[in-house]
């Protein structure tokens, strides 16, 4: 091992190993009877004695304090970063998903469901008049016909009102000579509780005076009102109509309490009309001021009143 | 480490406790700024949170630590430039004058000081290498490893970097005396 230490640049670097105390017995001998012999190495060896011993007492600032809670807070980001990572993972997911099925979003998904089959429901009935819009040979409406008076009945008893009034409008367009659908109508007309689907009925039923099944239902309708709007609207389709049978039950009108006052002039009047009417033999409808030509402008003097 | 690998993350706190002082001596005798050595010891122990999958469990854990504080010191040493260096050592001079215990007064504040300045004069690679063996008392084997070396290079290295070390202190020595 003497070999190992001949050459003085050897020693040199072998005195590293020296300071480190990384040397192995055998060897330190070895660097010591170098040495021994040698005094510039042995200078080199008190130089670099020295300079690490110096270096060993070169100041090290402690660690503030600020250092310790600084790691921690960066240690409990970054675990926390962690876990909105892993919260992707499919396991996590499922997890996540049985959480969903609480009470509350079971409620919620049940009223979703619920909403949309109203939706589906409601677009379905919207699409009714639109098949009614396409024209329809005679043929064709005679075979459709039933299926669609079964659609009109079930629409004229729908809860929703602005769906009734469609359903009477429908019905002046498909079928209104119809003993089922007139019948239906002067349900409407007797029973319905919006006073708009009433007076809406009313007009289509009007369109039909020649039928004398209207004509009587018209007349026994008059007993069965008590909205001023459609009371007067009445009184008008009776001159309109010229329904002589119907002066009896307007007088009857006239005997009830608490009846509006623009009703009772609107019925007096008729009353007035229709007798002069059959004094005059019934030959000129145009000495009839209260009787409009349309419908239409005949409804809207009766709601103006 | 292992554990730590193994997603036992909040198992870096041990591994703080033992390594954050050595880490910050690492930096602060490569940069001589306390401040900014700390920040870089909290990087490391990011990095090694972050990187843990790369600790293979094969080589120690401190030449893993010394890689990555290695690199961390080489990307903070690009963002500025070393005119920073041995800054506030002048202010541990005087730290130390009022504080050092007497039977460690071999050397004089002054000469503390001047050791530190010396020490600062060395090329990058020669100071790390005294750094690691002296300060953070790695074996030459395990600097060779992480210097992706030879245990001879290392100890070569370090035997040049202390006689440049010398050769400094000795000339700044002289320089004082003149004045």
């Amino acid at each position: 091992m003497e070999a190992k230490f001949i050459k003085c640049e050897d020693v040199r670097v072998g005195l590293m190993d020296w300071l480190a105390n990384e040397l192995p017995a055998d060897e330190a001998r070895a660097l010591e009877a170098h040495l021994a012999g040698c005094p510039d190495c042995r200078r080199e060896q008190a130089a670099v004695w020295q300079l690490w011993q110096a270096m060993g007492n070169l100041p090290v600032p402690e660690p503030s304090e600020q250092m310790r809670p600084q790691f921690y807070s960066m240690l409990a980001g970054f675990q926390a970063a962690e876990q909105r990572r892993q919260r992707w993972s499919a396991e996590v997911l499922l997890a996540k998903l049985r959480s969903w099925w609480q009470p509350a979003y079971a409620y919620s998904l049940v009223l979703l469901v619920v909403g949309l089959a109203a939706g589906y429901g409601l677009k379905g009935r919207q699409e009714l008049p639109a098949m009614a819009a396409q024209p329809t040979g005679p043929a064709a409406s005679d075979n459709e016909l039933p299926g669609r008076q079964a659609q009109l009945l079930t629409l004229l008893a729908d809860p929703s009102a602005v769906q009734r009034l469609r359903a009477v409008s429908y019905a002046e367009e498909i079928a209104p000579t119809n003993d089922r659908v007139v019948a239906a109508l002067l349900s409407t007309l007797n029973q319905d509780p919006n006073v708009n689907v009433r007076l809406a009925t009313l007009e289509v039923l009007a369109g039909l005076g020649h039928d004398p099944t209207v004509r009587q239902g018209l007349v026994r309708s008059l007993a069965r009102q008590d909205s001023p709007l459609v009371q007067s609207a009445l009184a008008d389709v009776m001159v309109q109509i010229q329904e002589h049978r119907s002066v009896r039950p307007l007088r009857r009108m006239l005997e009830q309490e608490n009846l509006n006052e623009q009703v009772k002039i609107k019925i007096e009047e008729s009353i007035q009309t229709l007798s002069n009417d059959r004094a005059t033999d019934n030959s000129n409808p145009q000495i009839y001021h209260e009787t409009p030509s349309s419908p239409q402008s005949r409804l809207d003097t009766s709601v103006a009143t | 480490m292992l554990q730590v690998k193994a997603g036992q993350v909040e198992k870096m706190g041990l591994l703080f406790e033992r390594y954050h002082r050595p880490l910050l001596a690492f930096f602060y005798h490569a940069n001589g700024n306390a401040t900014a050595s700390e920040d870089l010891v909290q990087t490391v122990f990011y990095r090694m949170l972050k990187y843990r999958h790369t600790f293979t469990g094969e080589g120690e854990f401190r030449t893993w630590m010394y890689h990555l504080a290695r690199n961390v010191l080489a990307d903070a040493a690009k963002k500025d430039k070393p005119a920073a260096h041995h800054q506030d050592v002048a202010d541990w001079a005087e730290k130390l004058a009022g504080g050092a215990p007497a039977d460690a007064g071999l050397l004089k504040t002054q000469e503390v000081a001047q050791l530190h300045r010396a020490l600062g004069q060395l090329s990058p690679d020669q100071r790390e290498v005294l750094v690691l063996s002296r300060f953070q008392e790695l074996k030459y084997e395990q600097i060779a490893e992480l210097l992706n070396t030879t245990v001879g290079a290392v100890k070569v290295r370090a035997h040049r970097a202390l006689g440049q070390l010398k050769d400094i202190y000795l000339k700044m020595e002289n320089g004082s005396k003149v004045h």
